[in-house]
C-alpha cells in the first residue's frame, strides 16, 4: 500500500475537506459559473472564487488558487521571451518583463495554439506607452515574428530557373510570379537589421538612428531555415509590384520610369533571377490565363 | 463509441525539438514517440518534416493541450479540424488530450485547469468527449491532470468522475502517475485507491515526470528527473494495469537525450521485473494444475 497523505494516512476521500472557519458554505453553482469566477481570479485577482476552493489542511485556498495565478502570467511572459530573445536581450530582463505583463493583460490569449500567442505584440509596441517612442523595440519584435512565421509557413513548391527557361521568350512580357508563402516584406522606420544582427551576435546593440530613407527588409525561408536581408528601394519596389500582380513587362516599364530606361529589362531579369536562386517565388503563370 | 485497444508500444518519451537530430542521426533505445500535437498544427516547415521523419521509423502518439474538454466555452472549430487534420497526417497510435479546461470567454489560459465533479460536469465531458470522437473518427485518449485546488462544489472524487466518464463515453485513460502523486498530496487523497478505482482495461499510456515540493502543495513541473516515490508509484501501477505503455516526459531543463533515456531504463527495468514476476506466478499456478 502506497500512501502519499500526509495528515491521514490511509485516508481515501477526494471531496474536499472544508475548514469551517475558511469556507462557510460554498455556493451552488454551475460548471459555467465556477469556470468564470475561477478565470476572473487567475486573470484578475478576483477572490469570488475562493468561497468554493477549500485550504488543504497545510496550506490556505489563497495559497492553492496562487499556483495559477502565478503560472499563467509567468508561463505566458515566457513564451514572449522565448518568441523574442532578442527584443527581450535588447530592452533588458526587467523592462522586458513588465513589459510582457502589460501586454498580458492588454492581448489575453484567444489561440488554442500558444505559438500565435505573441502575434500582437509589434502592434502594441506601436501603440502603447512608453514604448511606442521608439520604433526600434515594434520593429525588432515584427521582424522576430516575421522569422518565425517564415520557418514554419507552409511548404510549396519553388519556382526554378529551369521552370522559366520553359516558357517561350514571346511570353515573358504577360507573366505574374506568386511568392513562396514564408516570403514577407518588411519596412523598418529604422536600422533595424543592423540592431537585430548585433543583438543575435551577442553584442552591443547598434545605435538606433533613423536613416534618410526607408530600411526595406525580404524575410523568407530557404533549406528550413529563416533569413532576412536588405533590399534596395528599386528591388523592393519590384518586388511589391509584382506581388500586386504586376507583369514582367509591366515591371520592365515601371523600372525603365524608375531609372536609367537602357537597362530597365536587364536589372528586372536580375530581380527575378535573385529571387528565383533564394526560393522566394513558388508559380509563374501568364496573367491572361491565370484571370 | 468502441474502438479496438491501441497496441502496447513499450517505453518512450515526450519528443522535444532539441532532440530532434539524436533522434534521427542515432538510434536511441527509446520504443516511441509523443507528440505535442500544438507545435506541430502549424501550416509547415522543418517541425512537421521532422514529425515525419521520425514517424517513418517510430510509433508516435499525439498529445494535445488545448482540446479544453470540460470548458463550457463552444468548442474551437478550426483547432478541432487542425487535430484532425494532423492525426490524418501523422496516423498517431492514438490521440489523447486532458480532463481539464484551458479557458472560457475567448480566452486561453494555456493551463490545464481543474474540474468539478460534479453530476453537471460529468454528463458535460461526456458529452463533448463524444462530440470529438465522433468528429475525428476514433476513441480519444485523456489524461488526469495534477491540480492544486479542489471545488466545494464537487459531488464525487476525481477517480469516479474519471471511471465513469470512461465507461460513458468509450475513451481509454492516460494515467499520469506523477498527477496522481501530485494531486494525492495536494488533497490528502490515497494514491492507491485512486489507482485501485480505475478500470484497468481503459489505460493504454502512463506518463512519468518530474515535480516541484514546495512542502504545504507538490506543484507539477515538469523540469526534474522522477522521484522515488513516483517509483513507487509507477510500481503500484504497473502491478494495478499491467503492460501499459510508457513516457517520461520534460518539459523544462531538457537534459541530452541519452540523459532521457538512462532515466527511461529505470522505468523499463521496473515494468520488465514486475512482468518477470507474474511470469513466474502464472508459470507456477500453470505447474501446479
Amino acid at each position: 500500500m502506497i500512501d502519499v497523505s500526509l495528515n491521514e494516512p490511509g485516508a481515501t476521500r477526494s471531496v474536499p475537506r472544508s475548514s469551517k472557519s475558511e469556507v462557510q458554505s460554498a455556493p451552488s453553482l454551475t460548471l459555467a459559473e465556477l469556470q468564470d469566477l475561477f478565470q476572473r481570479a487567475v486573470m484578475d485577482g478576483d477572490g469570488a472564487i475562493l468561497q468554493s476552493i477549500p485550504g488543504n489542511g497545510r496550506t490556505t485556498s489563497d495559497v492553492l488558487l496562487g499556483v495559477y495565478q502565478y503560472a499563467y502570467r509567468g508561463r505566458l511572459a515566457d513564451i514572449l521571451g522565448i518568441d523574442h530573445p532578442l527584443l527581450k536581450r535588447h530592452m533588458g530582463n526587467d523592462v522586458f518583463d513588465e513589459m510582457a505583463h502589460a501586454y498580458i493583460t492588454a492581448y489575453p490569449s484567444n489561440t488554442p495554439n500558444v505559438r500565435w500567442f505573441a502575434r500582437h505584440l509589434p502592434t502594441f509596441l506601436k501603440t502603447t506607452a512608453p514604448y511606442d517612442a521608439h520604433a526600434d523595440l515594434s520593429e525588432l519584435a515584427e521582424l522576430e515574428q516575421a522569422l518565425a512565421n517564415a520557418f514554419d509557413a507552409a511548404d510549396e513548391p519553388v519556382l526554378s530557373l529551369v521552370d522559366l527557361q520553359a516558357v517561350p521568350p514571346d511570353q515573358w512580357a504577360a507573366l505574374i510570379f506568386q511568392r513562396h508563402a514564408s516570403a514577407a516584406r518588411m519596412t523598418s522606420r529604422c536600422n533595424i537589421y543592423e540592431c537585430w544582427q548585433a543583438l543575435q551576435d551577442e553584442e552591443e546593440p547598434a545605435t538606433i538612428n533613423e536613416p534618410v530613407v526607408n530600411q526595406e527588409l525580404i524575410v523568407w525561408r530557404k533549406d528550413e531555415m529563416s533569413r532576412v536581408r536588405i533590399m534596395t528601394t528599386e528591388e523592393a519596389m519590384a518586388w511589391d509590384e509584382v506581388m500586386r500582380g504586376a507583369t514582367f513587362g509591366s515591371l520592365c516599364e515601371m523600372l525603365a520610369v524608375y531609372d536609367a530606361p537602357d537597362t530597365a529589362p536587364m536589372r528586372a531579369a536580375q530581380f527575378l533571377q535573385t529571387w528565383i536562386s533564394a526560393e522566394l517565388l513558388t508559380t509563374a503563370s501568364n496573367k491572361a490565363r491565370s484571370s | 463509441m468502441t474502438g479496438e485497444k491501441p497496441d502496447y508500444l513499450g517505453f518512450g518519451l515526450g519528443l522535444r525539438p532539441q532532440h530532434y537530430s539524436d533522434i534521427l542521426e542515432g538510434s536511441p533505445n527509446v520504443d516511441w514517440f509523443e507528440a505535442i500535437s500544438e507545435n506541430y498544427m502549424i501550416p509547415g516547415g522543418k517541425p512537421l518534416k521532422m514529425l515525419d521523419q521520425i514517424r517513418d521509423r517510430y510509433p508516435i502518439v499525439l498529445h494535445g493541450v488545448s482540446l479544453s474538454i470540460a470548458s463550457t466555452a463552444p468548442f474551437d472549430k478550426d483547432y478541432l479540424a487542425n487535430l484532425k487534420s494532423l492525426a490524418e497526417r501523422t496516423e498517431p497510435e492514438f490521440v489523447s488530450d486532458h480532463l481539464c479546461w484551458t479557458g472560457v470567454h475567448g480566452v486561453n489560459l494555456h493551463d490545464l485547469l481543474p474540474v468539478p465533479y460534479t453530476e453537471e460536469a460529468l454528463e458535460h465531458v461526456v458529452s463533448r468527449v463524444n462530440h470529438v470522437q465522433e468528429y475525428i473518427g476514433r476513441p480519444i485518449a485523456l489524461e488526469n491532470v495534477s491540480s492544486y485546488v479542489q471545488f466545494e462544489q464537487s459531488q464525487m472524487p476525481e477517480w469516479e468522475f474519471i471511471s465513469e466518464m470512461t465507461k460513458r463515453t468509450g475513451c481509454w485513460l492516460v494515467f499520469d502517475v506523477n498527477n496522481v502523486f501530485v494531486s494525492a498530496f495536494n488533497h490528502g487523497f490515497d494514491a492507491q485507491s485512486y489507482i485501485d478505482a480505475i478500470p484497468a482495461d481503459r489505460v493504454v499510456q502512463f506518463h512519468l515526470a518530474g515535480h516541484e515540493d514546495q512542502m504545504t502543495h507538490i506543484i507539477d513541473t515538469h523540469d526534474a528527473m522522477v522521484c522515488d516515490e513516483v517509483w513507487d508509484l509507477y510500481r503500484a501501477s504497473v502491478r494495478r494495469f499491467g503492460k501499459v505503455s510508457t513516457i517520461i516526459e520534460r518539459d523544462d531543463n531538457i537534459p541530452p537525450l541519452k540523459e532521457m533515456v538512462q532515466e527511461l531504463t529505470i522505468a523499463r527495468d521496473i515494468a520488465n521485473e514486475i512482468f518477470s514476476e507474474e511470469n513466474l506466478a502464472k508459470g507456477s499456478q500453470r505447474a501446479r494444475v
